[in-house]
């Protein structure tokens, strides 16, 4: 899906240049480059697209004040995701606790409120019936996703929705390639118990 | 395989990482499995719907928040930075000034404290002459008794309660030029050392307004007055205590041999004889303590009469002896 388009470390090796040395509107062009799909992990780890804004904007934010200690080794998108994914568990932990309940309960209908979301078009012409069907559908299959522990959340978002290989979560997770698998795995299966309790037959 | 088995490797399967000999098994299961191949079929379909989740889109004024924010955080930083260090062409301008203004004001001050130096010298150099039983006086001269506060003034001479009584009696008297007979005076000062218990002292400031001008007309007074610190009654024009004695005899000259006789006996000398009609002045200088008996000795030369006399001297003391006949 969106899995190859991490060859962009020469691209941003100017850019990166520039930053270090001050150069505040240099950084406003990775910003842009980066913002959709930085919301979109944090979106779909979080569940909340006012509460994913936030910590996109914290994130790039914590980037910029950080960006001398970035060394080349990695590059600078996994490292910007990494920011993401870590500030999105965070806020996670934080919504939890606040609301005092860990568990969502499929049973209760949860519903997000997707009021302003903007979704990207589908190719085709859907009628009106589809769309709302497609809405609700997706808004059930969050939910889900927001059944899951944290841990599960983070690798179905990075493996099964954003599509990065296994070695580039491994480094975004700071955690061997084998229990990415394993925990994906579960995860995959957890999901699709909740969903077929969400939906009926799928 | 088992359907237990199935279950784990659902995931392995779909993602095509089963070994060949696995994979055999696994068709082998699924295909008699209806459970295990409903299992299959639905975690297809479950990651079917996690690709088919649309992406969604950043509100417009994100990527404006966060360049405000980091905006916001860079500035303060800078202005502090500006402000310690600012740039050379207004920093100079402003050193400049700030070292001219203290280098002035350095040097009003200065100015300012000159005189008083001045005088914090003056003592000192009273103290170290303190042996000329007078001291000389320089008065200002008219340009610098105008402007700069005087020097402390040094007057060797009679005690503070005679001063006024003097200075009255002597300013009365004119005719003396402040300046000129300064360094004649000089010698004579040291020739006409008096007594020892001159004392001398050192004049405040306060008295200098009296001084100019008369400072030098009181020092020839001074001179000239014999020092004495029980002395009550100075002549004026001399330097020794004067005693004069009128001795009434029958013949002068057989008197004046014996009053030569006996002030030779007594240690003393006839210094002036003047000899007139009916009577002779002997000027005699004697030692106070031989007073007593000269006064003694007198009488039985003739009859004594003591115009003035003074008692309790010290020291050779001039006597003016009048002899006059019957």
């Amino acid at each position: 899906m969106k899995g190859n388009e991490e060859r962009t470390g020469d691209e941003d090796f100017e850019n990166l240049s520039r930053c270090k040395k001050g150069d505040i509107d240099a950084f406003e062009l990775l910003v842009k480059k980066y913002q959709k799909r930085m919301l979109n992990i944090a979106y779909r780890v979080i569940g909340d697209y006012e509460d994913a804004c936030e910590v996109v904007q914290d994130a790039f934010v914590s980037a910029y004040k950080n960006i001398k200690d970035f060394r080349e080794q990695s590059r600078f998108s996994t490292w910007l995701y990494t920011i993401v994914v870590n500030l999105s568990r965070n806020r996670l932990k934080q919504i939890k606790t606040e609301f005092q309940h860990v568990e969502y309960s499929i049973d209760d209908p949860l519903i997000t409120d997707d009021a302003g979301i903007k979704v990207e078009p589908v190719s085709g012409n859907p009628s009106a019936l589809e769309i709302l069907e497609r809405k609700e559908i997706q808004q059930k299959v969050q939910e889900c996703i927001n059944s899951l522990d944290n841990e599960y959340r983070e690798v179905i978002v990075l493996r099964d929705i954003q599509g990065f290989p296994y070695d580039e979560i491994s480094n975004m997770l700071n955690i061997p390639e084998g229990t990415v698998k394993s925990r994906l795995f579960r995860a995959r299966e957890t999901l699709k118990e909740s969903l077929k309790k969400m939906i009926g037959d799928l | 395989m088992e359907c237990s088995n199935i279950q784990e490797k659902l995931s392995a399967y779909i993602e095509e990482i089963l070994s060949p000999e696995e994979r055999t098994l696994f068709y082998g299961h699924l295909y008699s499995c209806h459970k295990c191949s409903q299992a299959l079929s639905d975690l297809s379909k479950t990651m079917e719907y996690i690709k088919n989740l649309e992406g969604v889109e950043p509100p417009p004024w994100l990527t404006q928040k966060v360049m405000a924010r980091i905006r916001a955080d860079a500035v303060p930083e800078k202005g502090i930075i500006q402000r310690l260090f600012y740039p050379l062409h207004i920093k100079l301008p402003i050193e400049v000034a700030a070292t001219i203004a203290i280098a002035i004001t350095t040097i009003y001050i200065f100015k300012a404290i000159q005189p008083e130096m001045k005088l914090a010298k003056a003592p000192a150099e009273v103290i170290t002459s303190e042996e000329k039983a007078k001291k000389d006086v320089i008065p200002q001269s008219p340009p610098l008794a105008k402007g700069a506060s005087p020097r402390s003034y040094q007057l060797g001479g009679q005690p503070s309660p005679q001063d006024p009584v003097e200075k009255l009696s002597i300013e009365g008297e004119g005719g003396f030029i402040t300046d000129q007979p300064k360094p004649a005076k000089k010698p004579e000062l040291f020739e006409t050392k008096k007594a020892p218990e001159a004392p001398v002292q050192v004049m405040e400031q306060d008295k200098t307004a009296l001084l100019t001008g008369s400072v030098a007309k009181e020092e020839a007074k001074r001179e000239s007055m014999p020092a004495s610190a029980k002395s009550k009654t100075a002549l004026p024009g001399e330097k020794e205590e004067r005693i004069s004695f009128t001795i009434t005899v029958k013949d002068i000259e057989t008197a004046y041999k014996e009053i030569e006789k006996t002030v030779t006996q007594l240690g003393g000398k006839v210094i002036k004889t003047e000899s007139f009609e009916n009577k002779n002045i002997i000027t005699i200088e004697i030692d106070s303590q031989k007073m007593n008996e000269l006064s003694g000795k007198l009488k039985l030369i003739g009859e004594v009469k003591e115009v003035a006399a003074l008692y309790g001297l010290k020291g050779n003391i001039v006597i003016r002896l009048e002899i006059a006949k019957f």
